[in-house]
């Protein structure tokens, strides 16, 4: 498995995220933590807590893992070999980060990283929004922004913009902002656990577990209306000073700020959306588990019916029955009434298939050729190249290979001709050549 | 006296949730409280409507636990029984319905945990048997290609039911589950014996005994090997 490359630019700018996802999936980061991992770096946490240490020299490190490992898997072999092992993987994903700078001079200082912290809080914390916390935080938070709206009246500078409204909105109101959404979720995690809580209650306790499941339910109903009606009420008030500062910055032409000023309103939006909406889905669940145990639980005391009901499924195939539904056909409208004329066969017009007779030439190249010869024997060629040099002009050059043979054909038949044993091959115009003949004297007719 | 919106049947009839109500409640479709306005409707002018329907030869039904459906009692208007996969897939749904795990996330669930609660109660080789008793007759059948066939019937069936108004589809093959499927443990909700509960239903026109329904004419053929 991959971890994090040490050369991979894992810090960039959230400003554009098919950016930041590409450079991610670029990079092949992963991150692969064992349980006996994440024991480590929250010991790890805790004790740097605890004695306000920044950093750990390797010796207690390796120290600290053999003390997790004694914990979580007594017995195990070679905890030092082990310790070595999970530094370098936790180094490697950079949650250990070496602070010295002595190399190999001597053993080296760590540190955790901020994704080390950050890993080991989610698991530390188990805040979840409640009244008291809802109601310090908005009441923080109102205070900040009052302070910044102030600052922002008084700003006269880029300077004044920066340090005393762009970077209090980016630290402070961010920050606390950030702890309300944190404990919504922490709120989330806990609704959870009461649904589960109710679903196990009643699996093993039935009927006598209405009681406690009505009490869990309006328990939660009651904290998600107090806290939706506070964030109602205050993030009013809250996006009332932001559009203030939003309108200072604006008319100040401070780009930075406005900037800011956006992305927390869209922040203290997301918040107020979340109030309204896990109120609404526990509204569902609520009424959804009441009708539950009003309709089952309370009309089945004993729990019989489910297991009437799985008997009466298993036996179905051997005694069946079936329940009747009404089942009216949807309302048909009929097509209006139309007149349909006769169709005409498929056809296609008639065309002239026969062409005219045209007049042509006559051709009788046969007959031409033995005239020819007759020509060119009375003329006094005296051998068959002399006959066919003198015929062959005269037909299409097409036909001159052709007509070597018939004139040859015509001279044998015309005339007396003697051939000699070995007869030579004599040229007959640029392409032809034959094996000639002597003529000796034509026949009578 | 009647505290009751509509005072007359003419103003039942023009209210603008009856054409909907209606067409839903002739096409067998159960309208219980998730359905909302509709089922506010049903409740306000039930009165009036019982009376209505019962010209058409039919029973307008609320069940205590919280939904309306019409009950053919004679020809006037149609009516159909459920299928082997319907009565088997609902009865199976009921008991999910029942089962406090379902709480935990308000009454929706998966159809993996159907076919698991099905196979459990079954078995594979009854629930061949009776969602495709073609198949099953032929006597050895491909296990695979018999699986993929009871999971098309099980879907089929659950589409059906979802057009009864017995369950909402949900995204992600999700299923939710309406307190409209209590109809299927009708005959053992009460304390008595499950024979006498069923003729009292079938009595009463809720159920029929006989399994009426035309076997579908189908290729069974399909788990042969291809000819090269």
């Amino acid at each position: 498995m991959n971890s994090v490359s040490p050369n991979s630019d894992t810090t960039l700018k959230p400003d554009d995220p098919s950016r930041v996802v590409a450079s991610l999936a670029r990079d092949q980061v992963t991150l692969d933590l064992k349980t006996i991992d994440l024991c480590f770096l929250a010991a790890l946490y805790l004790k740097a807590d605890k004695a306000a240490l920044a950093s750990f020299e390797e010796d207690v490190l390796i120290d600290m893992f053999e003390q997790v490992c004694d914990s979580i898997e007594p017995g195990a072999e070679n905890p030092r070999k082990r310790a070595t092992h999970a530094i370098q993987r936790l180094r490697e994903q950079r949650m250990l980060a070496r602070v010295d700078a002595a190399g190999i001079v001597r053993a080296g200082d760590y540190a955790l990283t901020t994704l080390a912290a950050a890993i080991v809080q989610y698991f530390l914390t188990d805040e979840a929004l409640t009244r008291e916390s809802l109601t310090l935080l908005t009441g923080t938070l109102s205070a900040q922004l009052a302070e910044v709206l102030g600052a922002a009246k008084r700003a006269t500078d880029a300077e004044s913009w920066h340090a005393k409204v762009s970077g209090p909105l980016r630290v402070t109101v961010s920050e606390l902002v950030s702890g309300i959404e944190r404990r919504q979720r922490g709120l989330d995690a806990q609704q959870e656990e009461v649904q589960a809580e109710i679903a196990k209650i009643l699996q093993s306790d039935w009927f006598s577990a209405v009681d406690r499941c009505q009490t869990l339910l309006e328990t939660t109903a009651t904290t998600l209306n107090e806290l939706n009606e506070i964030l109602l009420r205050d993030t009013h008030h809250f996006l009332a000073l932001l559009q203030d500062i939003q309108s200072l910055a604006e008319a100040a032409e401070n780009y930075e700020t406005e900037v800011t000023v956006q992305r927390v309103i869209e922040h203290v939006d997301r918040i107020a959306a979340w109030g309204s909406a896990r109120q609404q889905a526990w509204s569902d669940y609520y009424q959804y588990v009441h009708r539950y145990l009003r309709d089952v639980v309370r009309l089945d005391p004993d729990r019989a019916l489910s297991q009437r009901l799985r008997d009466q499924t298993a036996a179905w195939p051997s005694s069946p029955f079936f329940l009747l539904v009404a089942h009216a056909p949807s309302i048909r409208l009929l097509r209006a009434l139309e007149t349909r004329g006769e169709r005409p066969p498929v056809a296609r017009p008639r065309t002239q298939r026969e062409a005219d007779p045209e007049w042509v030439e006559p051709e009788d190249v046969h007959a031409d050729i033995e005239a020819l010869v007759t020509q060119a024997i009375d003329e006094g060629a005296a051998t068959l190249a002399g006959v066919s040099s003198r015929v062959l002009p005269k037909l299409p050059e097409a036909l001159h290979y052709a007509g070597a043979g018939r004139v040859a054909y015509a001279v044998g038949r015309l005339a007396r001709i003697r051939s000699e044993h070995e007869r030579p091959w004599a040229p007959v115009l640029a392409r032809l050549e034959v094996e000639d003949w002597t003529i000796v004297g034509k026949d009578s007719p | 006296m009647s505290t009751s919106t509509f005072h007359t049947l003419e103003e039942a009839l023009a209210d603008e949730h009856y054409p909907e109500v209606d067409l839903a409640l002739r096409r067998g479709r159960h309208i219980g409280r998730d359905d909302d306005t509709m089922y506010e409707y049903l409740v306000d002018a039930q009165a009036l409507l019982e009376l209505f329907y019962r010209r058409f030869g039919c029973e307008l039904i609320q069940q205590s636990d919280g939904y309306f459906y019409l009950l053919p009692t004679g020809d006037r208007l149609g009516r159909r029984q459920l299928s082997a996969a319907e009565m088997l897939v609902g009865q199976a749904l009921a008991l999910l319905y029942l089962d406090p795990a379902t709480l935990q996330h308000g009454g929706a669930v998966r159809r993996e945990a159907l076919l698991e609660r099905l196979s459990a109660l079954l078995g594979t080789e009854m629930l061949v048997r009776t969602l495709d008793p073609r198949r099953a007759r032929k006597g050895k059948y491909d296990e695979r290609i018999a699986a993929e066939s009871v999971r098309t019937k099980v879907s089929e069936a659950l589409r059906r039911l979802a057009e009864l108004g017995f369950i909402d589809l949900l995204e992600d093959a999700g299923l939710r589950l309406r307190p409209a499927l209590m109809r299927f443990a009708e005959p053992v909700r009460g304390l008595g014996d499950r024979s006498g509960a069923l003729e009292r239903l079938v009595r009463a026109g809720e159920v029929v005994l006989e399994n009426g329904e035309m076997e579908p004419e189908e290729d069974i053929t399909a788990d042969e090997e291809p000819q090269p």
